[in-house]
């Protein structure tokens, strides 16, 4: 929209018509306007980077250079790593936009994605063969890459890990029919143990003194008369020690630079006396941070983006683990409530802006990444509200204040994951159900006592840690504390669930792919009964999910030494205890899960078979496989029967929410069955990301009326789009019939509403008493899009006019512009569900 | 030999003058901002299309 | 099946399958293999209902409680 035509038209004008993007544009100051309009958008749009944006050069040339320049040192590889992340942040182009009060990010200039060539070879050809990403002069770029790529065959962590995997699962699952990702320590999830870090009770440099002391007293030890077992483990310790070491003063220094940076405008460049004070108001806070705790809620931001920055040096981050209102309310409450060195309207421009900083964060990954994640680069699921140690109501005014934020700056990354427990406040609830009602697609709602049951069911938790979890990723609770925290959770055991079914029908062959990938359970025409039927489904999601498991553990068997975390390590209580990477599987309680992408197609599919096929016996197994065969091509009519005329889940009908709980609880019974390296269960975790578009085309045609084509249901436990014909409470009563704290480790449920219904106090009622029932049926999860069918399809017509318009995917949010066609459709066709 | 010493856009450190920051303003089609990366005083500038001289 | 766009006339199942974005429906969106046009087409009775542009809505209206669907 032109300037003027904003301009003209009040904030009133614009929320009365729900185009609440103009409306945030208007009421936001004129900083978070020109940060907000500042960032270059890096989630990929149809798998591409957006016109502008590049990969950074500036990282891999200088990561290249020193792990040459160490290839002969004798120094061990987690030593040199950590030099090669100390060069990496002593070298970079660093840069101070405009108008900041926070700085830091993982490229070297605004517009570029950040690239680690020590990943994969087979992430490095990506970069070498996406010319839309690659800077100009591209002939001169290609040749720098050639020359990064040339060094790193061989010795990158997957070229180092696949010749100790086993081939055979390695084929299956880089087939990329069942699997998501790849098997590498330093790619994918990390928590962190923020309960060590992020309590303002250290930093950086009281780590260092302490490191400075056990390599001291572990170096006496070693001088000590005797030797013993122990003893030999000690010089392990000491690398170790060493490189933590070497990453946080590098940690230190980096920030340093950005002080120095900071000053220098402010000395020399600078006019507005205003911003002259700003900016060296940024420079006294990364003098003190990371260096030394927090004094103010800036530098608590600052603080956080640059341990941020350094973990998305060290590895390819897909999530963004955070409690951020639980560890920077402290600070939010000293400068506005008690010292009032900040005025509320001050202090929303620092959560808004911190909230851009994470927005703009981006690190080249794979296409396969980028598809399933479109429009955004991970999913930044903060986690808000929520209880404390003690059980006491965790929100606070900055728990408001990042909602309030988040409707001004309007950003699809970071969402919010709300802890919703019975003593949150009326206050709260409405902060929520207006980010909700303003089409923002978060908070979503999670139900701490049901959760925090979960997590100590699964994994033995204790109360008070399994209290303070936060997302490791879209869903999955983890406490950030000692021993709670899981350092990496590796985004390939991420089950392909329509396979499960799928290969029952074929006997385990993948016709997508040509190979054998399930488990040879028999020609399906020869099954003469239901029972028959779900026996060869449960070897099939045995199989499956096991092949991605042991990959799984076999990489984090490996990691501690193959592919260590000097700098996680660092912010780890238990590495600085102990001596060992975090990624030792050994100081972890474990909380591993089977994110279980597609599954409800199997629920839908098992029960038009049982009672098409099986009971009502009005087509033959042969008469359905032959027309599966042919992707119910000349087979419409029984294609509609099998969609239309067999209970489907979301209805509230037992038929099929029987078996929704039958295969919930096999897998459940299973998941205690397989075993982490630190010995603990694998549960699955029901939710899509948008690998419902990612595996439309890989997913052969399905029982329950599905084509190879169409997008899959849009996960977790939510109906198939449209097939959830009995109402609201209907579904939530099937969601219901499950136990979300024993038979998996979290559930995602998407819900559409109307925006018209929601209008008003009337429509707040509406939603709490619907929210009631939610929480009394105990289910873990909801999330919602509230925006209409004409919004959507004017914002397909007409994209320019809609670049700000967001939806909830699945487990994140995005730009509805910034999607696919087919995900906007499968949007669009979820049911609308009137309260 | 013109070097980044020679240039108005090189800040030498205090504690040791021979090195220092390249600081220079960016527009790009986005945003304004201010970069810097580290340089040595005395590195070759003649080719640099970023020099001014002091 | 003939392609309303560009003449092309052909067996229903060689037009391209993309997508049917209502599992429940008849109505899936092809492409004609001759003009590359992305078409609406009705499944049982094999014709082409539409061309599809940004913002059609071959399949109607999002599916919800009687009243409520409209907006």
């Amino acid at each position: 929209m032109a300037k003027a035509a904003i301009a003209d038209r009040s904030v009133k004008e614009f929320e009365e018509k729900q185009e609440w993007w103009w409306a945030a544009e208007k009421k936001r100051s004129s900083r978070l306007d020109y940060l907000r309009k500042a960032i270059w958008k890096k989630g990929a749009i149809g798998g591409l980077y957006a016109p502008g944006v590049k990969v950074d050069l500036e990282r891999p040339v200088l990561q290249t250079q020193k792990a040459r320049a160490l290839e002969f040192s004798p120094d061990p590889y987690v030593i040199k790593f950590a030099k090669m992340i100390a060069h990496i942040l002593d070298n970079k182009t660093i840069f101070i936009t405009d108008n900041a009060q926070l700085v830091g990010y993982t490229g070297s200039l605004p517009h570029t994605i950040a690239w680690d060539p020590s990943l994969g070879s087979f992430l490095n050809e990506e970069v070498y063969n996406d010319p839309t990403a690659i800077p100009d002069p591209a002939e001169k770029s290609q040749q720098i890459i050639r020359d990064v790529n040339n060094y790193w065959i061989g010795k990158s962590d997957l070229d180092k890990m696949i010749p100790v995997f086993d081939m055979e699962d390695l084929g299956k699952m880089l087939s990329g029919s069942i699997g998501w990702g790849v098997p590498i320590a330093r790619g994918g999830y990390s928590s962190k143990d923020y309960e060590y870090i992020m309590t303002g009770k250290r930093a950086y440099q009281a780590i260092i003194d302490e490191l400075n002391q056990k390599i001291d007293e572990a170096d006496e030890q070693t001088h000590a008369p005797g030797a013993t077992t122990e003893t030999s483990k000690i010089y392990d310790k000491i690398n170790n020690w060493e490189a933590m070491k070497i990453t946080l003063e590098a940690g230190i220094r980096v920030a340093k630079r950005y002080a120095r940076l900071a000053r220098i405008i402010a000395e020399h460049f600078e006019e507005d006396s205003n911003r002259r004070e700003e900016l060296l108001r940024v420079a006294e806070s990364c003098e003190q941070v990371p260096a030394y705790p927090p004094r103010t809620l800036q530098e608590s931001f600052q603080y956080d983006i640059f341990i941020q920055m350094m973990s998305r040096t060290e590895a390819v981050e897909g999530a963004w683990p955070a409690r951020p209102d639980y560890y920077h309310g402290p600070y939010y409450d000293k400068d506005v409530n008690i010292k009032k060195n900040l005025t509320k309207e001050e202090a929303i421009d620092l959560v808004g802006e911190f909230l851009i900083r994470a927005a703009e964060v981006c690190q080249f990954k794979p296409k396969f990444a980028r598809e399933g994640l479109q429009g955004i680069d991970g999913t930044w699921v903060w986690t808000i509200g929520g209880v404390d140690k003690e059980g006491r109501d965790a929100c606070n005014d900055l728990t408001v204040a990042l909602m309030q934020a988040a409707r001004l700056v309007r950003v699809a990354n970071p969402t919010f994951g709300f802890r919703w427990h019975p003593r949150v406040k009326d206050e709260v609830m409405r902060e929520i159900f207006e980010c909700l009602r303003q089409g923002l697609g978060y908070p979503n709602i999670r139900h701490d006592p049901v959760l925090i049951a979960n997590s100590m069911h699964w994994y033995g938790h204790p109360i008070e840690e399994a209290r303070l979890w936060c997302n490791q990723a879209c869903l999955s609770p983890c406490p950030p504390t000692k021993h709670g925290f899981q350092p990496m959770r590796m985004a390939n055991a991420t089950a392909n669930c329509a396979k499960i079914i799928e290969y029952v029908m074929t006997g385990g062959y993948d016709p997508v792919v040509n190979m054998q990938v399930g488990a040879e359970t028999g020609d399906v025409t020869s099954f003469t009964d239901f029972e028959q039927f779900f026996e060869a489904w449960t070897t099939q999601m045995k199989t499956i999910f096991s092949i991605l498991v042991r990959a799984v553990n076999r990489a984090r068997t490996l990691a501690p030494n193959l592919t260590p975390r000097p700098f996680l390590s660092a912010i780890s209580e238990r590495s600085i205890e102990s001596g060992m990477d975090t990624l030792t599987p050994s100081l972890e309680r474990g909380n591993a899960w089977v994110t279980a992408f597609t599954w409800v197609e199997n629920i839908d599919s098992l029960a038009a078979v049982k009672k098409l096929v099986f009971e009502d016996k009005k087509y033959t197994m042969a008469e359905l496989k032959n027309a599966l065969e042919k992707n119910w091509e000349g087979h419409e009519q029984m294609r509609l029967d099998f969609v239309k005329n067999a209970p489907k889940w979301g209805n509230d009908d037992d038929y099929v929410d029987d078996i929704m709980v039958r295969c919930l609880k096999t897998a459940a019974k299973f998941s205690k069955e397989l075993k982490c390296p630190s010995g603990n269960n694998w549960p699955i975790l029901p939710e899509n990301v948008s690998g419902n578009i990612h595996y439309a085309n890989i997913v052969g045609a399905l029982p329950n009326g599905r084509r190879l084509g169409d997008a899959l249901y849009d996960g977790g436990i939510s109906p198939g789009p449209g097939l959830d014909k009995k109402g609201p409470t209907a579904v939530l009563k099937s969601c219901g019939k499950i136990n979300h704290i024993t038979d998996g480790r979290a559930f995602l449920l998407n819900q559409r509403l109307s925006p018209t219904q929601l209008a008003g106090e009337k429509g707040y009622q509406l939603w709490r008493a619907y929210m009631r029932t939610w929480a009394d049926l105990e289910l873990d999860h909801i999330q919602f899009n509230v925006v209409d069918d004409s919004t959507l399809r004017a914002a397909q017509k007409d994209p320019e006019k809609y670049q700000e318009v967001i939806v909830r995917v699945a487990g994140y949010s995005a730009h509805f512009v910034d999607i696919s066609r087919k995900t906007q459709d499968n949007i669009i066709q979820r049911t609308v569900q009137g309260l | 030999m013109t070097t980044c010493k020679d240039c108005k856009r090189f800040f030498p450190l205090e504690d040791n003058p021979e090195k220092g920051d390249c600081v220079e303003r960016i527009v790009d089609p986005r945003q304004a901002y201010y970069k810097s990366k580290p340089v040595n005083a005395g590195n070759d500038a003649v080719s640099c299309s970023s020099f001014q001289k002091k | 099946m003939k392609c309303t766009e560009c003449g092309h006339n052909a067996p229903l199942e060689s037009f391209r399958y993309l997508y049917n974005a209502r599992i429940d429906a008849s109505i899936s969106i092809r492409q004609c293999t001759n003009c590359e046009e992305w078409l609406a087409v009705d499944e049982l009775k094999g014709v082409v209902t539409q061309k599809i542009a940004q913002g059609e809505a071959p399949w109607g209206k999002s599916a919800g409680i009687e009243g409520l669907a409209s907006d």
